[in-house]
């Protein structure tokens, strides 16, 4: 973002106007859910047993490693199975089947809390024990950032989905927005943070206008960034509200941010007692009949939700179902993943086949590479597997956004190329990696 | 129902390199158009459609040699190939950066070396180091130079391009004298519409920079390297017509005049042969303009343009080379490169450009006391009399732009009379020279008289001169 780097960002054409004034679809109440027993890469072991009976709001299984994270059955039922298949991140995990009984009986899961009177420690332990963790795409259980809140300046709750097509996060605010008072508010007291604010696309006039008005009187700003792509980055939003770059994370530059979402599911936790159990998930894209958003139990299948909303337009063969948004989501080569919490979004494309020509070096890709690197060149050094060269390029800053891809005018796929480049070095670097 | 994977994203922005030279063939088509219409009304529809030709000649070429190359190499699809390798639009910059008399067997046989060893040899598109259409160029120059078409060169280029009759003022000179230089094109103004004689495409400095604005305003060029090489040029010669007492015109002439413009907006912006980065472009603008400026002044290249992008296309891969790692990272020091370059390469310009020495072709300025005509030197307007008896003298001298014929008669030793039968300079400027008046100041001269320049005719003055005083010398032997 200065004459000489480019802008290391892009306006994107969103299509959020596909889903945006479309009621939110709450009926789906699948026979089946699946509850995905993993959490970045690390699997959650359940607690209860095949056979047990589980309400909304029981704890069924929990994360217990370097980092602590509970989850809490979406729907009332039987646990019946365990199985092994694909998650919408494409790797294989274990699922815990439990058989819906359509009663949704429901089990508060936490005590009554007001944050405003118990201690900082206290709301530590129950942002920990509620099972929050970052439902922006991330997966990361929320506690664990608040840990050491030292120097923290400011306290950023993210609102600006920046994804394309992607609106879930808008109409989760729209329908909860005294929840996202509640959680902000604890998470900024958590942050202990000189000031706090809300981060929002500048285009969502109406939002803005209500967001200020919810927050009126709290130490909350209301906060407006460009419609520019990845506004939503960690990196790219401090920088755009701070002027601050950081190193490894965003503490270091004084910030901690956590998605709108998370504070909404926070705020539920605190004021009904509630855990994550459903999602706001948007259904949209080229390919699909009825573009909506909907609210679905985590663990609901894809093609569910896809059935839901009509199924595919006429004469669809081919599509891309991507589990998320088109610019980071991946593109999933079954409907029978399911829902995990940290996904908001199912974007379902025509596949259009690109006509791919040679780069010509035109340069576009590292204007707008918003980690600032040459993603032509580490293509170009992939290809020649010029180990010396691509070590010199910081091909592990970057974080797979997308953008060179995106912009690159001969369709080339750049950031596979980075993605190849990152694992060509991984394994040189590895013990008994060939050097 | 078929779930296709495919790496994310997928999601891709309207533009393609396929727009992006959609765009640009649409944009030099319109200057190939301009040029056509503008020989056409200047010189006669033959002349005008000779652009046509020599513009279809290449693509024509261009196209038959890739598909020949494309077929032999063993490409399944040789149409797509064709078409992804864009080698027309190399065709069209090089026949726009040619002289209207060069032959069409010459530009044939440019375009066919210009593709195979400026860019098939290289991997094609993308791969190549140099600008395929200066390499052309720069090979019509150097090779085909005596090939020109012979019917035309008669009557479009008998006179000399702003660029070469400026050379032989040495580039500076009194700006009194620069009014009446810049007449013979009529005028700046005039200049910037594209009405006087140069390559066929960089003419009408107007119309390129609409073309460089909208491709700018589609992103289908950066306009980063454009605009640091037209202001670098700018600037340095803005300094150096200071520094030698000149006005702006200096710096204007210099900016539209030699393809600066068509240069930094269709040739400098050929992204394959220029550096990735923005600030490794903007180095390479610093450099070119740099270049341009000291091979037009010192080496006498009127297309210093050209030569500045074969070299800095060389020193392209050096200058990526120099941008490395994370470009937020290392914001310092990438800054601090850029203004290395850009200092070195402006204060290198204007030294060399503060030494320059104007030189004086003729007597320039009718301020200067005439010389007697013994002590001149006339010997570049090859001026040449036959003697035809009873002290008549027919004479030719080179004059501005032509070779004037004149008769001389002398008696005793002195002019007698001068009688002008051709005149081939630029009428309206140089026959002031040979009105009747500044005729009868030639009356009684002998070699020792000094005549003076007639104003604003200085060319057509100095041939008459020379005339007279070869006529004298021929009469006293
Ligand atoms: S995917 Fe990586 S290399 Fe490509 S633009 Fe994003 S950060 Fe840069
Ligand atoms: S955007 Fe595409 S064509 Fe342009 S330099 Fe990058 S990889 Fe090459």
């Amino acid at each position: 973002m200065s004459l000489l780097t480019g802008p290391m960002r892009h306006h994107l054409d969103g299509h959020k106007d596909l889903t945006l004034t479309k009621p939110v679809l709450k009926t789906i109440d699948p026979d089946v859910v699946w509850i995905p027993l993993t959490n970045g890469n690390a699997p959650c072991k359940a607690v209860v047993n095949i056979g047990d009976e589980v309400k909304i709001g029981t704890k069924i299984a929990e994360r217990n490693d370097r980092f602590f994270l509970p989850l809490f059955s979406p729907v009332s039922g039987t646990v019946t199975a365990i199985e092994k298949f694909m998650t919408s991140g494409m790797t294989q995990a274990e699922h815990l089947r439990i058989q819906n009984d359509h009663k949704n009986t429901t089990v508060r899961a936490f005590e009554p809390f007001d944050y405003e009177k118990a201690s900082w420690e206290e709301v530590l332990d129950f942002v920990k024990n509620a099972g929050m963790l970052g439902l922006g795409g991330a997966g990361f259980p929320t506690y664990v950032k608040y840990l050491k809140p030292e120097n923290v300046d400011l306290f950023i709750v993210n609102a600006v989905e920046c994804e394309p097509y992607l609106t879930a996060d808008y109409k989760n605010i729209e329908e909860n927005i005294s929840l996202l008072k509640t959680g902000t508010l604890a998470l900024f007291k958590l942050s202990k943070a000189a000031k706090g604010c809300v981060a929002i696309k500048e285009d969502k006039v109406d939002q803005i206008a209500a967001l200020k008005e919810t927050f009126a009187g709290t130490p909350i700003e209301v906060r407006t960034v460009p419609n520019l792509y990845p506004m939503g980055w960690e990196r790219t939003l401090v920088f755009q509200l701070t002027g601050k770059r950081y190193g490894m994370l965003p503490i270091e530059a004084g910030c901690i941010l956590n998605n709108a979402s998370t504070a909404i599911a926070l705020g539920n936790a605190i004021d009904n007692g509630m855990p994550i159990t459903h999602k706001y998930v948007t259904v949209s894209g080229d390919a699909i009949k009825n573009p909506q958003n909907v609210l679905v139990p985590i663990g609901t299948k894809a093609h569910e939700i896809i059935d839901a909303c009509g199924g595919f337009v006429e004469n669809m063969e081919d599509v891309l179902l991507v589990a998320g948004g088109p610019m980071m989501g991946k593109a999933i080569p079954n409907d029978q993943f399911v829902i995990a919490p940290q996904n908001n979004g199912l974007t379902v494309l025509k596949n259009i086949k690109n006509e791919e020509v040679k780069c010509l070096r035109c340069g576009r890709c590292t204007e707008t590479c918003p980690s600032g690197l040459q993603p032509v060149r580490i293509n170009f050094a992939q290809k020649r597997m010029d180990l010396e060269e691509l070590e010199t390029l910081s091909v592990n800053d970057c974080i797979e956004c997308g953008m060179c891809t995106y912009i690159c005018p001969s369709k080339i796929e750049v950031t596979e190329g980075v993605r190849r480049a990152k694992r060509f070095l991984r394994a040189k670097a590895a013990p008994g990696g060939k050097k | 129902m078929k779930y296709t994977y495919k790496p994310s994203p997928n999601y891709r922005q309207k533009q393609s390199t396929i727009s992006i030279m959609r765009d640009l063939t649409v944009c030099l088509l319109s200057i190939v158009l301009f040029a056509t219409v503008y020989n056409a009304i200047r010189y006669g529809f033959a002349t005008g459609m000779r652009v046509i030709l020599m513009t279809a000649a290449a693509v024509i070429t261009a196209l038959v040699t890739e598909a020949a190359y494309f077929k032999v190499t063993g490409a399944k699809d040789i149409v797509t190939e064709v078409r992804h390798s864009f080698g027309w639009v190399t065709a069209i910059i090089m026949v726009l950066i040619t002289r209207l008399d060069v032959s069409i067997y010459a530009i044939v046989i440019s375009t066919v070396i210009c593709i195979i060893f400026g860019k098939l040899v290289f991997g094609g598109f993308g791969q190549n180091i140099f600008n395929p259409a200066a390499f052309g160029e720069a090979i019509i120059m150097n090779s085909f130079a005596a090939s020109k078409a012979a019917n035309i060169t008669a009557d479009v280029y008998s006179g000399a391009t702003p660029m070469t009759a400026m050379n032989s003022y040495g580039w500076v000179m009194e700006n009194s004298v620069f009014e009446e230089f810049i007449q013979q094109f009529g005028g700046l103004g005039n200049m910037m519409i594209g009405n006087y004689p140069t390559v066929i495409g960089a003419s009408c400095a107007i119309l390129i920079i609409i073309c460089g604005a909208y491709m700018m305003w589609k992103k289908d060029i950066d306009w980063h390297l454009t605009v640091t090489y037209i202001l670098s040029i700018f600037c340095i010669s803005l300094v150096v017509g200071l520094i030698h007492g000149e006005g702006l015109w200096f710096a204007i002439f210099n900016l539209i005049t030699g393809g600066v413009l068509f240069c930094g907006i269709f040739m400098m912006t050929d992204p394959v042969t220029t550096p990735i980065t923005i600030p490794g472009r903007m180095i390479f603008a610093f450099g070119a303009a740099a270049l341009t400026l000291i091979i037009r002044w010192k080496a006498n290249l009127p297309d210093g343009a050209l030569y500045s992008v074969l070299l800095m296309n060389m020193l392209t891969p050096a200058i990526d080379k120099m941008i490395k790692g994370n470009q937020i990272k290392e914001a310092k020091q990438i800054r601090n490169e850029v203004i290395i370059a850009g200092v070195v390469c402006t204060l290198v310009a204007i030294l060399v450009g503060a030494f320059l020495e104007g030189k004086t072709p003729v007597v320039a300025s009718s301020s200067a006391p005439a010389s007697a005509l013994s002590s001149e030197d006339f010997s570049s307007t090859n001026v040449s009399c036959t003697d035809q008896g009873n002290g008549v003298y027919a004479c030719s001298a080179k004059g501005f732009e032509g070779v004037n014929e004149a008769t001389v008669t002398i008696e005793n030793g002195a002019v007698k009379s001068i009688e002008v039968t051709a005149f081939n300079d630029t009428p309206g400027v140089g026959d002031m020279a040979t009105a009747e008046g500044e005729l009868a100041r030639y009356a009684g001269a002998t070699t020792s008289s000094a005549i003076d320049s007639t104003s604003g005719a200085s060319f057509t003055s100095t041939s008459l001169r020379a005339m007279v005083y070869e006529a004298l010398t021929m009469a006293g032997e």
